[in-house]
């Protein structure tokens, strides 16, 4: 049945391919032993081009990137009396921040922990790699990346340490078991000493680089240095002379705004929408970009509750809200026009700067990664420290006044940088007249007008928890957090305060615990 | 009949004739007649140079090229007729002169020429462990995997599925796992050539397995040999051509269904949202609704009964001087979740020839060609698997937004349950595509130099060309995915041996000189944020690309000596030593040296055996050896750079930095494992029944270790590779093999293989007694779900414990941390933190397997049992299905229909922290399985046809077990694929469900 196949015939040609084969791996001879892995990856250690340095350079911001893309970056931000989040949905370690009672163990506090000593690792390599040599020139560019780089490691050691306190301060990439944590002093030195040196390699203006100073120039490591300066002066050093320094480096910062191409935008509505992302108003703006992978996850779907196929990760207290001036600020904060009282899921206010404007909801319901940037340091905050500082200071002048109200008329929809001695009408988004009145302040009691003056321009940046810890105003203002008028529509009466505090509001717990887990590992971090 | 004549040729030459001129010296004088015969075989074809033998003399002879013979005997002796492959015939004298003789195969003297590595031994004459898996043992097994036939059928190794995908991994571990972050991976030698790869093998094209387990056996393989090693034969063509067809179909279900809220459960569903919330979120009026008509079952959708074909043709044979044999096959399988499916073609011809006397050739060809698609594993698993976001999605989602159009719901419009996107358009939506092209060529050249002298050359060559194509869809976010890994690679290995008797003494000598080389390069790029036209092939329209590049080359140069010593075929002794250079190591550490000795007795010929009716056999074995493993990523011990960190400073263009990639340590070199083994073999009543123990104890030191740095110096996730640690394995093997039955009519074999390991890691680094492992849990809590414990075995499981509920009493006590009556107590330390520690172990330590073949006339079944015990399971995905944690929202699993309440406090709690990673989800993993039942008849008289077997059966019918999720046998990969699946057994993410398979076949050979 079936043909026989005469594979004898096939012998001569078999024997042929096999001799082939035989022969061309005899004569190959034996293999090379040696690995070369400079073929295929880039060599580490010094640097011999400032391309390399570039690269580093880059490579710290994706690092920074990594750390900041979620709202792990800024946890510890739930702590103040302007976030909230869901009271029973997946948000433990929001929760646990909100309710004063985070744990050694809190997850994000420990990935944010470790993100962050991974970029200052980064940086710490490339000031390693870049020691000692001089790309003669190109001493510009050098110096500018160079400044990037204390920049970068300053802000992140001053990002840590508003969390925790006393941390460690390796400007080294030695990996070094014994490593202890510093005094709180030796940490302010160390942001310090890197801010200044920033300031001194970096330009007034990076060249080639959008508004907002995505890549810092001198201006943002100055804006940078009077927000240590400001914290200095508080809690827990309360070195009030500090005051002082805080006020002059951020007049510095409001003398040269030009020439760092900071200034207040008009319109507060553009700071949170997509468009607008890059502006004059961010002095130190960490950017993102959906298409190149690097999306930021802290907005859109997160502000929303699942009424609106929300995430229910940030939300804004009640309590705050009611308390919210009304007015243009009010409106370019919140989204009024959302009925959040009958939400179903959890009745919350919907902060503005986490969802977008309702033009962006095309863009932004039911999405959770944005383009959207962090606007990280705002020049609004520069001319609030500007004005708090001096007045704590003892030596506020017109100017300070001045600063304040700049920022007082955006909030009242009116041009910011013209002055109003007589009472005025307030204006909505679209420019008319709401109802409400505004009048430029000149006397009172500046620091205290300031001071609340931030608690509603920066609600929602996840920066007023700093500034109950720098006055020591922790237990006054989280006692405080009972709605007064939002109504209950499901259960009825007064809605009722949705994440109750647990923990201490003393000073005893005005800091986060270090990681458990890399406290285990690493015992110097235990005191 | 001839081929195997040759093939024997110096078997024939080198034992027996030496033992004939053995008893020549015992001759003694007797009344002699002659008596002459022919010997034929079980076709009647002449049977030339067996031997004809007057037991308890030296006087013998054999048969000629007829198969005819002729001897002097006495009436009342005893004539041996014997021949390699068949059974002794022992015929006594009577008054005839002619005594004619038809052999009688004999498969168990078949099977004793076992394959060692570089050379053959009889299986008798064996010093170290190795077990020896035929063809005729699956045979009766549809497969279309070469793991399923190892599985519970050679004592010792571990064959676990880790998942039902069809194409999915499979897991082998010979006698335990030696490394904590290394491979544990055994070696795989297909027809010689090392670092083969059992997936992509036709079943049907192998004649045997042998797996080396003790280090005596494996040491020949050096740096590569520490985790055992498998030698695969494939098979040879003999005799007349003849075209063997296979062909089956199956069909596989997924065996049961998951306890959920959802479905007809769904009212409850909502009721218990409200009742969390404390508001009504889902009016009652959609909860009447769920109640009459029921909620989507997510579950049921996302399986399905999946259909699978194979087909096997092979044609084989021999003519003169060559042998061929020539396979294709074909596997097409459907998965049991829907749209994953498999299909491989394979392609093989082994062709060899006898060109002179003196030299023999060889080419083995293997092609094939496999495409898995949406593979399950390659979806984000960071909140579960795709099954395990099935089991969690909220039932009062439709599936579809518009049906009509084709729009699916994405999220749960309520944001309820799972917060992932819609696992059934997931999986509709998707399209990912794994291809694998692979070609192996190998020659092997043997030439008798002298007698005694043999030179043996054989070289091979392969590609593996792997590609994926991937689509996925993700909330608007659809991806392009494009990854190409490359590998080429080629072996040398030069034998050189000699083999010469000295009397009673015969020594056999082998050398290696042996290079092999590979080297491998990946490409790949995805792309986001498409434009258009959504699909693969669309890529083009984007706005965001990113690329990645990478080649690796890894070398080795080793030489080896192995001799063989055996005195009268009574004392056996092998030593062995190895020089392997490896590439992955750097100067000074590159080369290492590796020792093995063996001994064996055998007693069989003592006189306590032959005068015992009951044993007829003995034999003891002993072995000392050590071996190494490499396996360390290449380059792994230069420090490195990674560019593929990305930032865009103007928030549109990608721009790559730099950051510090790997941490290296120049100083690294091989992990020694050192294993010692002790064996008895046992034959009773004529070797019906055949026993073999092996106990063994095994010490890996020098364990090439991951050792993580702290992540506050720098970074998360960062480790350096260090020689640090010593595991310990110890275990006993048996084997048990009977022919219960043999009747002209009816027979029954029984095989049982059992193994018992005990595994201990006896130290780590700086005095260390623990270390975190890298199973990264899955509901949001941040944790490692697996610890390296020392004085424990690997593979600890590692958790908070629970402790139910708080209860209205404890009120006060439960507000110190925030929580509430009703909500989950775990246990707390004297700070009041959650105690972390063990809270199981997932390596099991008893497996066994129990092997039936019966025959009854045209009739023969298969019934094939396989058990594994003694390990725990962490039911990750109960927690999941529990949820009301991480990204699962929803309280989804019935038992909290009778959760806590002020009324009625029970255990199940209402609210609080569910930890999945905790005491509440371990549960014992221990199972039996009906792995195979295969029922067949064989029509032997059909015209045109040798014969044509048709048969029913099925795999997995029946599985017993407490295990409350699919199945225990299988064990998640974490989320990242990171570290080694030995040290996190046991994890149930949301595994890939084991089927249970139908089938049914015919299989025929056409005259």
């Amino acid at each position: 049945m079936i043909r026989k196949v005469d594979f004898n015939k096939l012998k001569i040609p078999f024997t042929g391919l096999v001799a082939v084969m035989v022969l061309t791996f005899v004569f190959q001879g034996c293999v090379r032993l040696e690995e070369n892995p400079s073929e295929v990856q880039i060599a580490p250690g010094s640097y011999s081009d400032i391309s390399e340095l570039r690269l580093g350079v880059t490579g710290i911001y994706a690092s920074l990137r990594n750390a900041s893309q979620w709202s792990t970056f800024y946890v510890n931000g739930w702590s103040g009396d302007d976030l909230t989040t869901h009271k029973a949905s997946n948000k433990a370690d929001f929760r646990e921040a909100d309710q004063r009672n985070i744990s050694n163990e809190n997850s994000r506090t420990q990935d944010n922990w470790r993100n962050i000593y991974g970029m200052i690792f980064n940086a710490n390599t490339v000031l390693q790699n870049i020691e000692g040599t001089t790309f003669a020139g190109q001493e510009d560019e050098q110096n500018r990346l160079l400044g990037e780089i204390y920049f970068l490691r300053g802000a992140m050691f001053f990002h840590l340490a508003r969390t925790h306190g006393r941390i460690i301060i390796p400007t080294t990439p030695e990996i070094d078991f014994e490593v202890q944590l510093a005094s709180q002093l030796d940490v302010f030195t160390q942001i310090e000493a890197d801010f200044i040196q920033a300031a001194s390699l970096l330009p007034d203006l990076y060249p080639g680089v959008n508004p907002g100073a995505p890549r810092p120039n001198k201006g943002s490591a100055r804006a940078m240095l009077a927000r240590l300066y400001l914290d200095w002066a508080g809690f827990p050093l309360n070195d009030t002379s500090k005051y002082d320094a805080a006020a002059g480096m951020a007049k510095q910062v409001i003398d040269n705004a030009a020439a760092h191409g900071f200034a207040l935008v008009n319109n507060l509505e553009e700071l949170w929408a997509l468009d607008t992302r890059f502006n004059s108003e961010g002095v130190w703006t960490i950017a993102y970009c959906n298409a190149c992978g690097t999306r930021n996850g802290k907005f859109a779907r997160l502000g929303w509750p699942s009424d609106n196929q929300g995430w229910g990760e940030t939300f804004a207290e009640i309590r705050y809200f009611e308390d919210f001036p009304e007015g243009a600020r009010k409106e370019a904060t919140y989204r009024t026009d959302a009925d959040w009282v009958n939400f179903s899921d959890q009745v919350t206010p919907v902060f503005k700067k986490i969802v977008g404007p309702a033009s962006d909801d095309p863009v932004s319901i039911g999405v959770h990664f944005t383009s959207r940037n962090d606007l990280y340091l705002r020049y609004a905050e520069v001319l609030l420290i500007y004005a708090e500082a001096s007045a704590r200071a003892g030596s506020a002048t017109a100017d300070a006044w001045e600063a304040l109200n700049m920022v007082r008329r955006r909030a009242a929809g009116l041009p910011y940088a013209d002055p109003v001695p007589t009472e005025t009408s307030q204006l909505d988004a679209e420019g008319n007249p709401n109802g409400l009145t505004y009048v430029d302040v000149t006397s009172g009691d500046l620091a205290e007008l300031t001071f609340t003056e931030r608690k509603w321009e920066l609600a929602g940046e996840w920066i007023r928890w700093n500034d109950l810890v720098r006055m020591e105003r922790v237990e006054q203002a989280l006692s405080n957090r009972d709605p007064r008028v939002t109504p209950d529509n499901i259960n009825g009466g007064i809605i009722p305060v949705q994440n109750a505090i647990i923990g201490s509001l003393g000073t005893d717990n005005y800091f986060a615990p270090i990681p458990i887990r890399e406290v285990d590992l690493l015992p110097g971090l235990a005191n | 009949m001839i081929m195997k004549k040759r093939f024997f040729e110096f078997l024939k030459k080198g034992f027996l004739t030496g033992l004939f001129l053995a008893l020549m010296g015992m001759q003694y004088a007797h009344a002699q007649q002659t008596i002459s015969g022919n010997v034929v075989d079980e076709n009647g074809d002449p049977v030339p140079g067996a031997n004809i033998v007057v037991k308890g003399t030296t006087n013998g002879t054999q048969s000629d090229f007829d198969g005819n013979y002729t001897i002097d005997a006495s009436t009342g002796d005893v004539l041996a007729i014997s021949y390699i492959g068949y059974a002794t015939q022992n015929i006594t004298i009577g008054t005839q002169t002619t005594i004619n003789t038809q052999l009688v195969l004999d498969q168990q003297q078949l099977d004793e020429v076992v394959v060692i590595g570089y050379g053959t031994a009889r299986k008798s004459d064996l010093t170290g462990s190795i077990a020896r898996v035929t063809s005729k043992s699956f045979e009766d097994q549809p497969m279309s995997r070469v793991e399923d036939a190892l599985q519970g059928r050679a004592a010792g190794v571990t064959v676990a599925r880790q998942s039902g995908a069809p194409g999915g991994d499979v897991k082998i571990r010979i006698r335990g796992t030696n490394s904590i972050t290394g491979n544990n991976d055994p070696l795989v030698v297909i027809d010689g050539i090392i670092g083969g790869d059992l997936r992509t093998l036709n079943p049907n094209d192998i004649a045997s397995m042998d797996v080396l387990k003790d280090a005596s056996a494996t040491a020949i393989y050096g740096s590569r040999g520490a985790n055992g090693v498998i030698l695969i034969s494939t098979k040879k063509g003999s005799g007349k051509g003849k075209l063997d067809v296979d062909f089956f179909s199956s069909l596989s279900t997924v065996p049961k269904m998951l306890e959920t809220l959802q479905g007809d459960q769904a009212g409850d569903f909502a009721r218990i949202e409200n009742l969390r919330r404390g508001n009504e979120f889902i009016p009652q009026s959609e909860i009447q609704l769920l109640d009459e008509q029921g909620g989507v079952d997510y579950q049921d959708e996302v399986f399905n009964t999946a259909l699978s074909n194979t087909l096997q043709l092979s044609y084989s044979g021999s003519s003169e001087d060559m042998n061929y044999f020539v396979s294709g096959n074909y596997v097409n399988q459907e998965g049991t979740v829907i749209e994953t499916g498999y299909e491989r073609f394979s392609l093989r011809a082994n062709v060899s020839a006898q060109i002179t006397d003196k030299l023999k050739v060889g080419v083995n060809l293997f092609g094939s060609r496999g495409i898995t698609k949406n593979d399950m594993t390659i979806f984000s698993r960071y909140q579960g698997s795709l099954v395990a976001h099935a089991v969690t999605w909220d039932p009062t989602t439709p599936i579809y937004s518009d049906q009509a159009a084709g729009l699916y719901n994405e999220g749960s419009t309520r944001s309820l349950a799972s917060l992932n996107y819609n696992p059934i358009a997931r999986l509709r939506q998707s399209d990912m595509q794994l291809l694998q092209d692979r070609l192996n060529a190998n020659a092997n050249v043997s030439y008798d130099l002298t007698d005694s002298f043999n030179y043996n050359l054989l070289v091979g060559a392969n590609t593996l060309g792997s590609t994926t194509e991937n689509f996925i869809e993700d909330y608007g976010e659809p991806e392009v995915g494009f990854s190409s890994f490359k590998t080429t690679g080629f072996q040398v290995s030069n034998i050189l041996s000699w083999n010469k008797k000295f009397g009673n003494h015969n020594l056999k000598v082998t050398g290696l000189y042996e290079f092999q080389e590979s080297e491998a390069r990946t490409n790949g790029y995805n792309v986001i944020d498409l434009i258009g036209p959504l699909g693969y092939y669309f890529a083009e329209l984007n706005r965001g690309f990113s690329i990645n590049n990478n080649k690796t080359k890894s070398s080795i140069e080793s030489i080896m000596g192995r001799l063989e010593y055996n005195l009268n075929d009574n004392l056996f002794l092998t030593a062995t030593v190895r020089n392997d250079k490896s590439s992955r190591f750097q100067e000074g550490n590159k080369a290492g040296t590796f020792y093995s000795f063996a001994g064996s007795y055998n007693f069989t010929n003592m006189d306590f055996i032959q005068n015992s009716d009951l044993l007829s056999s003995f034999k003891l074995r002993a072995g000392w050896g050590q071996v190494g493993n490499q396996d360390i990523g290449i380059y792994s011990t230069f420090n490195s750079v990674d560019i593929s960190g990305v930032y865009a400073f103007n928030g549109e263009t990608r721009e790559n930095g730099s950051t510090v990639g790997q941490i290296g340590n120049p100083d690294t070199t091989w992990e020694t494992t050192t294993q010692t083994n002790v064996g008895l073999d046992f034959g009773f009543w004529d070797n019906r029944i055949n026993l073999s123990l092996d106990g063994y104890k095994k010490n890996t030191t020098d364990l090439l270790l991951a050792v993580p740095i702290p992540a506050t110096l720098v970074g998360p996730g960062k480790t350096q590779i260090r020689n640090v640690g010593e595991v310990e394995n110890r275990g006993i093997d048996i084997t048990l093999s009977a022919a219960i039955a043999q009747t002209d009519n009816f027979s029954w074999d029984s095989n049982v293989s059992l193994s018992l390991v005990k595994n201990e890691v006896l130290s780590l680094y700086d005095d260390l007694d623990e270390i975190q492992g890298t199973f990264g849990s899955i509901d949001g809590q941040g944790r490692v779900w697996n610890v390296i414990q020392v004085g424990e075995p690997l593979g600890q499981l590692q958790g908070a414990t629970f402790l139910g509920t708080w209860k209205s009493s404890e009120a006060a006590e439960a507000a110190e941390y925030g929580l509430e009556p009703g909500d989950a107590k775990y246990l707390r330390d004297e700070d009041g933190n959650r105690v972390i520690g063990a809270i199981g172990n997932g390596t099991p330590t008893t497996l066994w397997g129990w092997n039936n073949t019966f025959a009854y006339k045209n009739w023969d079944m298969n019934i094939f049992f396989q058990g594994v015990h003694g390990f725990d399971m962490l039911n990750a995905l109960r927690g999941t299905i529990v949820g009301a944690t991480g990204n699962q929202r929803s309280f989804m699993h019935p038992e909290q229909l009778n959760q806590w309440t002020p009324q009625n406090e029970t255990d199940i709690p209402a609210g609080g922290e569910n930890d999945y990673g905790s005491s509440r989800y371990i549960e014992k993993g221990g199972f039996v399985r009906l792995s195979n039942f295969n029922l067949g008849y064989t029509f032997r008289d059909v015209k045109g046809f040798e014969s044509v077997k048709i048969y029913v059966g099925g795999q997995n019918l029946l599985l017993i077990t407490d295990y409350s999720g699919y199945d225990p046998e299988l064990t998640s990969r974490p989320a990242d694929n990171s570290g080694n699946t030995d040290v996190a057994p046991g994890i149930d993410i949301g595994t890939y469900p084991n089927p249970r398979v139908g089938h049914i076949g015919v299989k025929f050979q056409l005259k």
